[in-house]
């Protein structure tokens, strides 16, 4: 079984076997990543913990999004 | 019916505001395509991590029926993540407007609490049933694309038991925010009950009866056998009872105005 794979052994995988039916995917999850950080960037003065936002959005995989359009879009007190 | 009508567009209103409207569908339509993606590619991948020793894929593995990977979509997809999903997106349906006043503010005027009530549930119902349509049509095309294809009759009846599922799980969240004041509580309730009413299903036929959850195990045997079980429609009958009478306890603890502002 073959778990490393180096960066001479990229370019034998075969990309656009699997290209078209993954991409969607893919693509799917940007677009809620970058609809996300958006919102969190025209807002960043007002809302509360930025950064934390920011890196649950971009690493929290799909679940990351969804928790900050339900619960991280709320003005803090000063605002 | 005028003010339901004015309340609905508010609804509507809201959901933009939230980017309710863009999110909702595109995390259905991830969980939806999802179920096929990885059940195309579970060989390769077994292949890839199980070492090969002792292990053969048969190459028949891929002749599976598309009818039941369309129905793994709806019974390890929609039921597992789907119902946090929209359980959580509904947890603040009436609870945000009993928090900021909204709720009593309402109440002072003449509108009367079935509209209220009736135009919270139904925009969200439109929006929801819409959301799980399209990730389910997603399911479908892809299925259509990577293995069998399935027949449009059953998979337009088995979207269309799904949907007196999901009507029953948005009148219980709907009922479990009017009765409780705190967020987390309401998610956390809505959630384990119903996951736990869908994993029931299929224990004992008569809890199978008057349990909602199993027009989702009906809609996956239309999908798994193409032919209708003949319990379906009593069951349609009782999950439509029993998001009615959700509605109706909803509509019984406003009007009563059993809640407090806090």
């Amino acid at each position: 079984m073959q778990l490393h794979y180096g960066i001479n052994d990229l370019k034998d995988v075969d990309v656009m076997s699997f290209l078209p039916i993954v991409l969607p995917v893919i693509l799917v999850g940007f677009i809620l990543a970058m609809v996300a950080l958006i919102d969190l960037y025209k807002n960043k003065k007002s809302r509360n913990n930025v950064l934390i936002w920011t890196l649950i959005i971009i690493f929290g995989n799909t679940i990351g999004p969804i928790l900050y359009f339900v619960i991280g879009r709320k003005d803090s007190e000063r605002a | 019916m005028n003010s339901f009508i004015v309340l609905m567009n508010k609804e509507f209103t809201q959901m933009v505001r939230d980017f309710k409207i863009i999110w909702l569908p595109l995390v259905f339509i991830l969980l939806g395509i999802t179920q096929p993606v990885m059940t195309y590619y579970l060989p390769t991948i077994l292949e890839a991590l199980g070492s090969g020793q002792g292990i053969t894929i048969d190459p028949n593995i891929a002749a599976q029926q598309g009818g039941e990977i369309l129905a793994g979509t709806l019974g390890a997809q929609f039921d597992q993540l789907g119902i946090i999903i929209i359980a959580i997106s509904l947890m603040g349906i009436i609870q945000t407007d009993k928090a900021n006043g909204m709720l009593a503010f309402i109440l002072t005027r003449p509108v009367p609490v079935r509209s209220y009530v009736g135009g919270k549930i139904a925009s969200n119902y439109i929006f929801t049933a819409f959301s799980v349509a399209v990730g389910y049509l997603a399911s479908y095309l892809y299925v259509n694309l990577l293995f069998t294809n399935v027949a449009i009759f059953d998979m337009l009846t088995a979207l269309l038991f799904y949907l007196v599922w999901i009507l029953f799980i948005i009148s219980f969240t709907t009922m479990i925010s009017t009765l409780i004041n705190s967020p987390g509580l309401i998610a956390l309730i809505s959630i384990a009950f119903l996951i736990g009413c869908r994993l029931i299903v299929g224990l004992s036929s008569m809890i199978d009866i008057i349990n909602p959850a199993s027009m989702s195990k009906h809609a996956m045997e239309v999908l798994i056998t193409g032919s209708v079980n003949s319990n379906a429609i009593v069951n349609l009958v009782v999950s439509l009872l029993c998001a009615a009478i959700a509605i109706f306890i909803t509509n019984y603890w406003i009007s009563n105005k059993k809640f407090s502002n806090e």
